[in-house]
C-alpha cells in the first residue's frame, strides 16, 4: 500500500486553514492587545481590552441574552425535531414530498426572516397575535418586551433550524434495523420504554451531532436580531456576535471588540471539545 | 418527483412574468414633475460648466432609499439634466442606513476614494473635520464655474448645521426638524372639544403650544374610537424602537426643559450655563442627567402611556403608518410625514392635517442657579440628519463635484425637491416659505399633489419655529457623536420598556459618555465642541 | 393493532402534518401576500387578497422597473460567490476527506484531524470578521466578490471535509486496491475510481454548501459596497430613514429564496443525504 502519499489530500485543505483562520485569529490577538484610532494600530493597550470586558455590564447583558436564546433555540428544535422525527419515522405515502418542503426553511436567509418577522408579530392585528386572539390569548407584546422580544427572535430561529433537526433524526431512526424494534417491542409493551431503552441509545450519537451543530450555530446568531428587534428593547436581545459588530466595525473600537471575539470563540471551542470528548469514536 | 417540481417551478415563474407584462403601468416620473422640474432648471444658475469635465464621472455615495425614494430619489432624478449640463456624469452607490458609517468612514480613514461626494448625515461633522476628511463648500461660493446658491436663504438654526467656526462646509440640501403634526379634524370637532371640557373641566388647547398640553390630549383621546372604525384608537404615536431613532424624539421633547435662555440683551448667547445642551464646555461634563433632562424623560413615559405599546418596538414606518392610516392623532416628527401625508398610497389623512411648531415646557432647568424656572420655553430644534452633501478629501475631481452640489443647491432645483414631497427633501429655506415671510406660494405646494390647509399648516409650523422661536437646540457635532447617540438610544429604551428608571438611565448615558470622551481624548473633544456650539470661554 | 386504533392515529398523523405544513408555509405567504400590498395595507389586517385588500402588482413593478439592474446584480453576486465557494470548498473538502478516509496518520490521529476540521465551524465569525476585513483592506480586495468567495469557502469546507470523508469511507477499498496494483498512482485512483463512485455526495456537498454560502450575512455586510453586495445585503437595503419597507422585503424574500429552492427540489434526495451525512452513519 502506499500509504506514506495520502499526507498529500489533507495539505491543502489545511494550508487553507492557516490562510483564512490561524493567520487572522493571530491577527485578531494582536489587535485585541493593541490601542486603535481610526483603524491603525497605535500602541500597546496589554490587557486592558480583556480587563474592560469584566467590568463591563453591557458584555454580560448580551452575554446573558446569548445564552438565554442558545439554550431556549437549541432545546426547542432538538425536541420539536425529534418529536416529528418519530412521529413520521413509518412509511407513509408523501413523507418525500412533505419532507423537501420542510427544508424550505433552510434556504431562506435569516436577515429576511428577520425583517418578515416584524410584520409577523406586529402587535396590534399581526397574524400571529391574530391567531393568539381566536385561541384566547391577548395581546401578547412580541417586539416591545423584554422577554417576548427573545422569544419573538427564539420562535424565528426555531422555525427555520427545526427542518433541519427533523430531517437529521428522522435518517437517524430509519437507519436502525427494524429487527431491533421487533424485537423489543415483543419484549415489553410500552412505547416509553422502547424509546428509553433502545431507540434513545441507538440515535444518541446523531442527537449528539444534532445538538452540537446547533449549539455553535445558535451562538453565533446574528442576523435576526439585527433586522428583527435591533438587538432591543434597550439591549435585551442583542447577542455577542452584534455587539462585537457593533463595537468593533460602527465604532470603530476593535481592540476592544477582539477581545470579546476570542471570549466567544473560548465558549464555542470549549462546547466543541466537551462534544468530541463524548462523541470521539464518530471521527474514527 | 425532480422533473414533476422543476417543471412546476418554471411554469409558476413563467407565470408570473407573463401576468406582470400584461399589467404593466408605467410609474415613475408625471408628467407635471417633468414639466416643473424642466422650469426649474431653466430657471436655475448654471454657472460656467469647466468643457474639461465632460466625459467624467463622480461617485455620489448616499444611503440606500432607490430611484424613488427619499434623498437618494432626487440624484436619480437630476442625473439626465446633469448629463446635459456638462457632459459629465455619476454613479450613485446606495448604502444601507445602517451601513452608512461604517462604509463612508472606512473609506475616509484609508482616503481610498471611492466616494467624490457623500450626501450624508448632519451627525458626521465632528468626525469630517477633526480628520480634515472634507473641503468646505466656502472656496467654491465665489468660484466664477459654479452655480449661484444662497446661503444665507437657509434659516438661522440650519445654517449651523452646514457651517463650521463661521465657515460654510456643506451645501443646502435637506433640512429636518420636528414639529407637532395633529389631527386637525378632529381637534376641531365642537363634539370632541366639549367631551374634552366635560371630562377635563378645561377648554382644549388646539394647537397644544406644551407638552403638558400635549399629554392633556393625547390622554383623553387614546382607547376612544374617536376614528369611527370600531376599534380603540391613539392618542399619540412614536418610534422608540431601538435603532428606530426614537432618541431623536426625546432631543426634541427635551430641549425646552434643558436649554435656557442667557440673560442679559442677547437671550441666544452660549455661556457656559446657557443655549448649552450637550456639555458643559468647560468640563465635557455630559450634561444628560441633570433634572431638565430627568423631567423630560419623565414626560416622554407619560406620553408613551398615551398610545399602543406595541410602539415601543416600533420605528419609523410602523410609527408614521399608525398615524397616516388615521389610528393615531398625535405625532411629532419630521417633514416627511408632512409630505406622506399627502400620498394616496400610504395616508387616508389628506386634507385632515394640523401642524403645530416643536411644543415647549411649562418650565426650565437652569443650570447657573440649579433651580427650575417656572416660565414658558420654547426651543427650535434641528434633530434628524438634515442630509446634504459634502465633497470627500480624497476625491480627485472636487470641482465636479462642487459644481454638482452648487447646482443642486440652488434655489429652484432645491425648491422643486422641496414641494415634491417624494424626494425626502424637506423644507427649511426663505424660498420654501409662504409669503410675506419667504418667497414661495400655496399653489406651488397644492400644484404637487398638498392639500392646501395642509400645506399652509406644515410650512407655516417650520417657519414659525425656525423664524420665530426665540432658543434653538444646538446640535452634536463631535467625533463620537454616533456612538453616543447609539448608547443614548439604547438607555432611552431601557427606560420607555421599564427595565431601569429614568434616572438610572439618564445617569448610565452620562457615564458610558465620558467613557468615551475619556476614550477618544477629552481636551480635544472639549476644543471641537466648543467651536461647534460658537462659545468662548471667557 | 385494532382497525379503528388505526384508524386515530392515522387522522392524528394527518392533523400534525397539516400543522406542520402550515407552520411552515406560513411566512412564505405573509412575505407573497405583502409583496402584492399597497404600503397602507401591510400593518392591516388583511390576509385575503380581494376579500380584505386590493392587491396591486406596484411594489413588483417598482422592482423589476426601477431596481432591477441593483436586484440582478444582488442575484448574480449571490450565485457567483455561492457557486464558487461551495466549488472551492468541495473541491479542498474531497481532497481533504479522501486523505482522512484512506490514510492513517501517525503523528496526529484520524480522529482529532477530522475533529479539528469539524472545529472550523464552531468559529464565532464575529472573531474573524475584523481580522479578516482588515486584511481585505490591506489586500485591496474590499468590495470583490473573491474576498466573499474565500470567507465562505472558509466556512463551508469544514461540512464538506466531513461529508466526503463519510462518503469515501463508505466506498470499498477494493476497487483502488486492484487499480493501485494495475500501477495506478494514488492520485490517479482518486480521480477516476473513488471521486467518480463519490459523485452523489459531491452534489451533496455542493448543494448544502451553495445554502449556507448564499444565507451568509454578517461578512457580506461588512466587506461588500456595492458591485459585490449579494441579495442578503441588498434585502436588508430595504430599511432606511423612512422606516423599512416591508414590502420591498418581500419581494425581495421571494426572489431571493427562489433559485436555492429550485435548486433543493430537484436534487432533493442528495439534500437530505447530504444534511444526513456526518451525523448518521450508514
Amino acid at each position: 500500500m502506499k500509504r506514506e502519499k495520502g499526507n498529500v489530500f489533507v495539505i491543502p485543505a489545511i494550508i487553507w486553514i492557516f490562510t483564512f483562520t490561524i493567520f487572522p485569529l493571530v491577527y485578531s490577538f494582536r489587535v485585541s492587545i493593541s490601542r486603535i484610532s481610526y483603524g491603525k494600530i497605535t500602541g500597546f493597550a496589554g490587557l486592558s481590552n480583556y480587563v474592560r470586558m469584566f467590568g463591563d455590564y453591557r458584555f454580560w447583558g448580551t452575554l446573558r441574552f446569548t445564552l438565554i436564546f442558545v439554550s431556549i433555540s437549541v432545546v426547542a428544535t432538538t425536541f420539536l425535531g425529534l418529536g416529528l422525527a418519530l412521529v413520521f419515522n413509518r412509511k407513509m405515502r408523501g413523507l418525500k414530498v412533505f419532507r423537501s418542503l420542510l427544508t424550505m426553511p433552510l434556504f431562506t436567509a435569516p436577515v429576511a426572516l428577520g425583517y418578515l418577522g416584524v410584520m409577523m408579530f406586529y402587535e396590534e392585528n399581526g397574524p400571529v397575535n391574530v391567531l393568539l386572539k381566536y385561541l384566547g390569548m391577548g395581546k401578547v407584546p412580541w417586539l416591545s418586551h423584554p422577554w417576548w422580544a427573545t422569544l419573538a427572535v427564539c420562535m424565528v430561529d426555531v422555525w427555520q433550524w427545526t427542518p433541519f433537526a427533523f430531517i437529521i433524526l428522522l435518517a437517524g431512526l430509519q437507519s436502525i434495523s427494524d429487527e431491533i424494534y421487533e424485537a423489543a417491542v415483543i419484549d415489553t409493551s410500552s412505547g416509553w420504554t422502547v424509546f428509553r431503552y433502545v431507540t434513545l441509545p441507538l440515535i444518541s450519537p446523531v442527537l449528539g451531532t444534532v445538538l452540537m451543530l446547533r449549539l455553535v450555530d445558535a451562538f453565533k446568531i446574528f442576523d435576526v436580531p439585527f433586522s428583527l428587534t435591533s438587538g432591543g428593547p434597550g439591549t435585551a436581545t442583542r447577542t455577542l456576535t452584534f455587539y462585537i459588530y457593533t463595537q468593533g466595525l460602527r465604532n470603530f473600537d476593535l481592540g476592544y471588540a477582539s477581545a470579546m471575539a476570542y471570549f466567544l470563540l473560548a465558549i464555542t471551542m470549549m462546547i466543541g471539545m466537551l462534544f468530541f470528548r463524548r462523541y470521539r469514536e464518530l471521527y474514527e | 418527483m425532480r422533473k414533476m417540481s422543476l417543471v412546476l417551478s418554471v411554469l409558476v415563474i413563467l407565470s408570473l412574468l407573463f401576468s406582470f407584462s400584461l399589467v404593466w403601468a408605467q410609474e415613475g416620473a408625471s408628467e407635471l414633475e417633468i414639466k416643473t422640474a424642466d422650469a426649474a432648471f431653466e430657471a436655475a444658475d448654471k454657472g460656467n460648466p469647466d468643457p474639461a469635465w465632460k466625459g467624467q464621472k463622480l461617485t455620489i455615495g448616499v444611503y440606500s432609499a432607490g430611484p424613488r425614494g427619499a434623498i437618494s430619489g432626487p440624484l436619480y432624478f437630476w442625473r439626465p439634466y446633469f448629463e446635459k449640463l456638462t457632459g459629465a456624469t455619476y454613479d450613485i452607490v446606495e448604502i444601507p442606513f445602517a451601513e452608512l458609517r461604517e462604509k463612508i468612514f472606512t473609506d475616509l480613514m484609508t482616503g481610498t476614494g471611492t466616494y467624490d461626494i457623500i450626501v450624508g448625515p448632519s451627525w458626521f461633522y465632528g468626525d469630517y473635520i477633526s480628520n480634515d476628511w472634507i473641503v468646505p463648500s466656502d472656496k467654491y461660493l465665489n468660484d466664477p464655474r459654479m452655480p449661484k446658491w444662497e446661503p444665507a436663504s437657509i434659516l438661522p438654526p440650519l445654517q449651523e448645521l452646514y457651517s463650521w467656526g463661521g465657515k460654510w462646509v456643506g451645501f443646502n440640501n435637506d433640512h429636518d426638524g420636528q414639529v407637532l403634526y395633529y389631527r386637525r379634524d378632529i381637534l376641531n370637532d365642537p363634539k370632541w372639544q366639549e367631551e374634552f371640557k366635560k371630562e377635563t373641566g378645561k377648554d382644549m388647547p388646539v394647537p397644544p403650544k406644551t407638552w403638558d398640553e400635549v399629554y392633556e390630549i393625547t390622554k383623553f383621546f387614546h382607547g376612544k374610537d374617536w376614528n369611527g372604525d370600531g376599534e380603540p384608537d391613539y392618542g399619540i404615536t412614536m418610534h422608540l424602537k431601538v435603532a428606530g431613532q426614537g432618541f431623536f424624539h426625546f432631543m426634541a421633547l427635551s430641549a425646552p426643559y434643558v436649554v435656557a435662555p442667557a440673560p442679559g440683551d442677547d437671550p441666544n448667547k452660549v455661556t457656559r450655563y446657557h443655549n448649552v445642551y450637550w456639555f458643559d464646555p468647560e468640563t465635557m461634563e455630559p450634561l444628560v442627567n441633570t433634572p431638565g433632562f430627568v423631567e423630560a424623560l419623565n414626560m416622554l413615559l407619560k406620553l408613551s402611556k398615551t398610545g399602543p405599546s406595541a410602539m415601543w418596538g416600533w420605528s419609523l414606518g410602523e410609527a408614521w403608518d399608525a398615524f397616516l392610516r388615521g389610528k393615531a392623532v398625535i405625532c411629532f416628527s419630521w417633514g416627511d410625514v408632512g409630505s406622506l401625508s399627502q400620498l394616496p398610497d400610504q395616508s387616508s389623512i389628506k386634507g385632515k392635517l394640523g401642524v403645530a411648531p416643536i411644543p415647549g415646557s411649562e418650565k426650565y432647568y437652569d443650570l447657573e442657579t440649579k433651580q427650575w424656572v417656572e416660565k414658558r420655553n420654547f426651543v427650535a430644534n434641528t434633530v434628524g440628519a438634515s442630509w446634504h452633501g459634502v465633497i470627500s478629501k480624497f476625491s480627485k475631481n472636487q470641482d465636479l463635484a462642487a459644481y454638482f452640489l452648487s447646482w443642486q443647491a440652488t434655489p429652484p432645483i432645491n425648491h422643486w425637491n422641496v414641494v415634491w414631497g417624494w424626494t425626502g427633501v424637506d423644507p427649511g429655506t426663505l424660498y420654501d416659505l409662504l409669503q410675506p415671510t419667504g418667497k414661495s406660494t400655496i399653489e406651488e405646494y397644492v400644484a404637487t399633489g398638498y392639500e392646501a390647509e395642509d400645506a399652509k399648516q406644515f410650512v407655516n409650523a417650520y417657519e414659525e419655529m425656525w423664524y420665530k422661536y426665540p432658543l434653538k437646540q444646538s446640535y452634536l457635532r463631535i467625533p463620537g457623536t454616533p456612538e453616543m447617540w447609539e448608547i443614548w438610544d439604547i438607555h432611552l429604551s431601557e427606560a420607555v420598556t421599564g427595565q431601569v428608571t429614568p434616572e438610572e438611565a439618564l445617569n448610565r448615558t452620562a457615564e458610558d459618555w465620558n467613557a468615551i470622551i475619556d476614550r477618544l481624548g477629552r481636551e480635544q473633544l472639549k476644543k471641537i465642541y466648543q467651536e461647534a456650539i460658537g462659545y468662548k470661554p471667557e | 393493532m385494532s382497525k379503528k386504533r388505526h384508524r386515530i392515529v392515522e387522522t392524528l398523523l394527518w392533523i400534525v402534518v397539516v400543522i406542520v405544513v402550515l407552520w411552515v408555509v406560513s411566512p412564505f405567504y405573509w412575505a407573497v401576500i405583502t409583496s402584492f400590498k399597497k404600503p397602507a395595507d401591510v400593518f392591516r389586517l388583511s390576509s385575503i387578497p380581494w376579500v380584505q385588500f386590493r392587491p396591486t402588482l406596484n411594489n413588483w413593478q417598482t422592482e423589476f422597473n426601477q431596481r432591477g439592474p441593483e436586484i440582478t446584480r444582488g442575484l448574480l453576486n449571490s450565485v457567483t460567490i455561492a457557486i464558487g465557494a461551495s466549488v472551492f470548498a468541495v473541491f479542498l473538502g474531497s481532497l481533504a476527506g479522501y486523505g482522512l478516509a484512506r490514510h492513517r496518520y501517525t503523528k496526529w490521529r484520524n480522529q482529532s484531524m477530522s475533529f479539528w476540521f469539524l472545529s472550523q465551524r464552531f468559529l464565532p465569525p464575529a472573531a474573524t470578521v475584523i481580522p479578516f476585513f482588515l486584511l481585505m483592506k490591506s489586500l485591496k480586495l474590499l468590495d470583490t466578490q473573491i474576498a466573499l468567495i474565500l470567507v465562505n469557502t472558509t466556512f463551508v469546507m469544514p461540512f464538506a471535509v466531513l461529508i466526503m470523508r463519510d462518503m469515501f469511507k463508505e466506498l470499498p477499498v477494493e476497487l483502488e486496491e486492484a487499480a493501485w496494483v494495475d500501477g495506478c498512482s494514488r492520485w490517479q485512483s482518486f480521480v477516476r475510481i473513488a471521486l467518480p463512485l463519490a459523485a452523489p455526495a459531491l452534489v451533496a456537498t455542493v448543494i448544502i454548501c451553495f445554502a449556507f454560502a448564499w444565507n451568509e450575512f454578517l461578512f457580506a455586510l461588512v466587506l461588500t459596497y456595492k458591485k459585490a453586495s449579494p441579495m442578503t445585503v441588498v434585502i436588508a437595503g430595504t430599511e432606511h430613514t423612512q422606516g423599512v419597507q416591508f414590502w420591498y422585503v418581500s419581494t425581495r424574500l421571494l426572489l431571493a429564496i427562489i433559485p436555492p429552492t429550485i435548486l433543493a427540489l430537484t436534487v432533493q434526495k442528495y439534500i437530505v443525504r447530504g444534511l444526513t451525512m456526518g451525523a448518521v452513519k450508514g
